[in-house]
């Protein structure tokens, strides 16, 4: 399929769609998943492809491009596949709600704009998509009304911030190179001087730094996500922020080149190192933020932060594994908390809106499915062995240690602890412990949520135990940026990389499981009883009381909580606040009477005059 | 032969594991002017446990309580027992480090599933313990990795035959030091002993297990006491070149724990955090400094 058929079906469909709602909402239905899944297979055919075609030549003189190659087209296939699935999800979710029509329109949209953005081949395009997607996402953000605006225009304001400066680097790439298509701009910017290459990444790195709320810039984030419509928020934590990150790549290492981003900075503190440490910074303070929330969906949102820093560090440490490292977690993140963010819109759905983790309990019970893909995905999230998330960490680390930075090392490694924190949090608090009174009759997911939830924790259990497919393709990545190969199996990664064996410790935990279950099987079998029969130091177990959720890492919080206040956003809110007050008193001059106006015209003319006659200067 | 190693290493682990629980009890009753259960008393214990009807909460609860002692198993699988290693080429330390976590999560799940309280509170303190004393532990894992260059516990060992031990070399003997006095943390011996505070929170998340549960929960407590010590013994006494030497020298780690354990009471969850992030990462902090800037 050629690539302008491509995009032309994912923008026209988002438009049929909208059009459809007028005449049946189950046909619209079935045609956005259409659509989807239609892109998607699209997409995937473009595999190993590596080419491009000019679809539009006569704009301001210039040739717009789209192109595919290694990088673009494990973005665009991430896009997609995560598109399709919140699709799905939304059937059940967006069911009797008003406003859907718009709601898919817009989702294909972004999904529609997000592929555009990867697939650009040149930065005229590629900006184009960048504000499409940057306007569309807002007005879903939003969709609920009341916080919802606020976190949309809180997301606005930065992404138009964003999107300035990145105009403006656009401006300057074009006046030195003389061209915006990626290869010429790459020729010119990478021998250029090192002011200029900082200048370059700097502008449009504002840009991708508040797409992937990098530290501190990710202050729209936690709004943004909690607010928005859950099967959206899975699309906007999987893949929307991860547009930063592709922009990040090619920036670094296709734009300015890995040995011009690479030798910039002093000897002692190279630039990329000053970027690996904002990473860490990233990944730290979210990570204990979230540990405090109490919002399943705001500790989520801060978990994505956190994540992203991991990303972050990742690809601006520069080195073989840890580009690879950083692009595979990217992969997995977006796996594990599009699934994340679906079991909270499940729990949400179900719930009749509760996302307070202080308020549910037990669903274990009434929704076991949901229970496992959730467990699989905290896993991922953790890093825990045999799931995506462990080897994307382990790369990271691996090449943080053995490139003599323990200290970038253990802020990732004590990160990863924070991260089993939450995440055991946010598991019990939901499902684990006393199921509350209110919830007896809990149904289980639709299936139309199941499905799309399923296909993603078995993608996390796949990817963990045969990291060797995405690394493939990653592999494929780091030779285009001119890293040496990592020499990926289907297993692992070789020992020339350091060796890493995932069938070997998949075997052993298997035998190891199968070990421990026997030694379980030989005892006398126990009786199933029912959680009111729990130990209460011989009381009657009071029902709804028998919990302990609220406040779950209480001594934690009364000591960290002073420490943890998120100053980035006190800034930006503090700036939002001044400007208002600026505005404000700029109103007061401005006030929209024509007498007024017509003053201020004759008191400057009149001082026109005095300053003539005083001191006669014209 | 290497095929047996896979075989003798986590059933000495477990031996070695049993000896050590009936061996503390018998400690602490000695410096308690008791006479104390005899040696195999955890054996006869846990055999009992087995024939003991029990209740179940679940699935999960099954589940939890089987994969803590896998998480265990496996673990000792990575960890080199005076020169008994069968997973070496398998990811080394990173991965021990992680593996470290399967047990604790299966407990945790279990612990949740029994829905009752003690359980959730005895969890939500093993969690914040363990923050509390992995940011000291990783500094110090850190500072060994980079003082040898490897992440593979086997070289570590190795290049610490060849040498002096870590915890006599200048550098690693402050990460050495730091080890130790968060070793009582490590092995949830007193003063850390928050997780299971029998008097306080009904032993925590064994709460509601009983019969085969609390037999392989027991089981898998005497795994982590191998584990915790082995790990010592191996980053920063330089292991051993044979099985009877290393459990020497685990025995003397195992006895100073002891000591700890005996001569002072049970801090709150708070009072423990302020000590694990003040000394002890202080000092671990240094050491790692001081073998990035001199040790390499």
């Amino acid at each position: 399929m050629s690539l302008e058929v491509l995009l032309a079906i994912a923008l026209g469909g988002s438009l049929v769609t909208y059009l459809l709602s007028g005449v049946n909402a189950r046909l619209r239905d079935g045609f956005a998943v259409l659509v989807s899944l239609a892109v998607a297979a699209g997409v995937a055919s473009l595999y190993g492809r590596s080419d491009s075609t000019a679809f539009q030549t006569g704009f301001l003189g210039m040739r717009l491009v789209l192109r595919t190659g290694p990088l673009p087209w494990l973005f665009a296939m991430t896009v997609s596949s995560i598109g399709c699935l919140s699709v799905i999800f939304s059937l059940a979710y967006m069911r009797g709600r008003e406003r859907t029509g718009f709601y898919y329109a817009m989702l294909l949209l972004i999904d529609a704009a997000m592929l555009g953005v990867v697939l650009s081949g040149d930065l005229l395009s590629l900006f184009i998509f960048w504000e499409v997607m940057s306007w569309s996402t807002f007005l879903l953000i939003s969709y609920n009304g009341g916080p919802a605006l606020a976190a949309g225009m809180k997301y606005f304001v930065m992404s138009i911030t964003g999107s300035l400066a990145m105009l403006v680097g656009v401006v300057l790439v074009y006046a030195t190179a003389g061209t915006l298509a990626l290869p010429g701009v790459a020729a010119a910017v990478s021998t250029a001087s090192s002011g200029f290459r900082l200048a370059v990444l700097l502008l449009f790195g504002v840009a991708f730094a508040v797409k992937n709320a990098v530290w501190p810039f990710h202050a729209w984030l936690p709004p943004a996500h909690s607010e928005a419509p859950s099967p959206f928020s899975a699309v906007l934590s999987g893949v929307l922020i991860k547009m930063g990150v592709y922009g990040f790549l090619l920036l670094m290492y296709v734009v300015v080149g890995m040995r011009g981003f690479l030798s910039l900075g002093w000897r002692l503190l190279p630039f990329h190192m000053i970027l690996s440490i904002i990473g860490a910074v990233t990944i730290i303070v979210p990570t204990f933020i979230a540990l405090l929330q109490t919002d399943a969906k705001r500790l989520l949102a801060w978990s994505t932060v956190a994540q992203a820093g991991y990303i972050f560090l990742g690809i601006s440490f520069g080195t073989s594994l840890g580009v690879a490292g950083g692009t595979l977690h990217f992969l997995s993140h977006a796996v594990f908390k599009a699934l994340l963010f679906m079991v909270a819109g499940a729990v949400e759905y179900r719930t009749g809106g509760v996302r307070d983790l202080n308020s549910l309990g037990g669903f274990i019970k009434k929704m076991p499915v949901t229970f496992v893909v959730a467990l699989i995905g905290v896993s991922g999230l953790i890093g825990v062995p045999l799931t995506n998330g462990f080897v994307s960490k382990w790369l990271i680390y691996k090449t943080l240690i053995l490139e003599g930075s323990p200290f970038l090392a253990f802020v990732a490694l004590i990160g990863t602890w924070g991260t089993v924190l939450y995440s055991y949090k946010f598991l019990h608090n939901i499902f684990l412990g006393q199921l509350p009174r209110q919830y007896e009759d809990l149904e289980p997911a639709p299936a139309s949520m199941r499905l799309p939830m399923t296909i993603l924790a078995a993608v996390v259990l796949l990817f963990g135990v045969v990291p060797g497919i995405p690394l493939r393709a990653i592999d494929a990545i780091g030779s285009s940026f001119g890293f040496v190969g990592l020499h990926a199996a289907s297993w692992g990664v070789a020992a020339e990389s350091g060796a890493i064996n995932m069938v070997n410790i998949f075997t052993a935990v298997v035998v190891g499981l199968v070990i421990a279950w026997l030694i379980f099987r030989a005892g006398a079998r126990g009786v199933r009883v029912d959680q009111a029969d729990s130990y209460a130091a011989g009381a009657a177990v009071p029902p709804d009381k028998y919990q302990y959720s609220v406040d779950f890492y209480g001594p934690l919080r009364r000591m960290m909580a002073p420490w943890l206040v998120d100053r980035a956003d006190a800034f930006f809110m503090g700036l939002a606040a001044r400007v208002g007050e600026l505005s404000d008193g700029v109103r007061r001059v401005y006030t929209g009477f024509v007498g007024n106006y017509v003053m201020y015209v004759v008191l400057f003319l009149a001082a026109l005059i005095l300053v003539q006659i005083v001191w006669s200067p014209w | 032969m290497k095929i047996l190693w896979f075989v003798i290493s986590p059933l000495a682990a477990l031996v070695v594991g049993i000896i050590f629980l009936g061996l503390s009890r018998r400690f602490m009753a000695r410096i308690q002017w008791r006479y104390g259960p005899p040696l195999y008393q955890p054996l006869i214990d846990i055999m009992r446990y087995f024939t003991q009807k029990s209740v179940s909460h679940g699935a999960i609860f099954d589940l939890g309580v089987v994969l803590s002692l896998a998480g265990s198993l496996v673990v000792v699988l990575f960890l080199p027992f005076g020169g008994i290693c069968p997973l070496r080429g398998s990811g080394g330390l990173l991965v021990i480090l992680y593996m470290m976590l399967l047990a604790p999560l299966g407990m945790a799940l279990a612990g949740g599933e029994a829905a009752n309280p003690n359980s959730s509170i005895g969890i939500s303190r093993k969690f914040a313990l363990a923050l509390g004393y992995e940011v000291p532990l990783l500094l110090i894992v850190l500072a060994v990795m980079t003082r040898y260059d490897s992440i593979s516990i086997c070289e570590i060992v190795a290049a610490q035959r060849a040498g002096l031990p870590g915890i006599a070399t200048f550098p690693l003997v402050l990460s050495g030091f730091a080890y130790l006095l968060i070793m009582p943390a490590v092995l949830g011996l007193r003063p850390f002993e928050v997780v299971q505070a029998p008097q306080e929170i009904s032993s925590g998340p064994l709460a509601e297990l009983g019969g085969r549960y609390l037999a392989l929960a027991q089981i898998q407590h005497a795994l982590a006491m191998f584990i915790g010590i082995s790990l010592f013994v191996n980053l920063m006494w330089g292991g051993a070149s044979n099985p009877f030497v290393f459990f020497l020298k685990m025995l003397v780690v195992l006895a100073f724990g002891l000591t700890v354990n005996a001569a002072f009471p049970r801090l709150r969850i708070e009072q423990a955090l302020r000590y694990l992030w003040r000394w002890p990462t202080l000092i671990a902090f240094v050491g790692l400094v001081l073998v990035v800037v001199i040790g390499r």
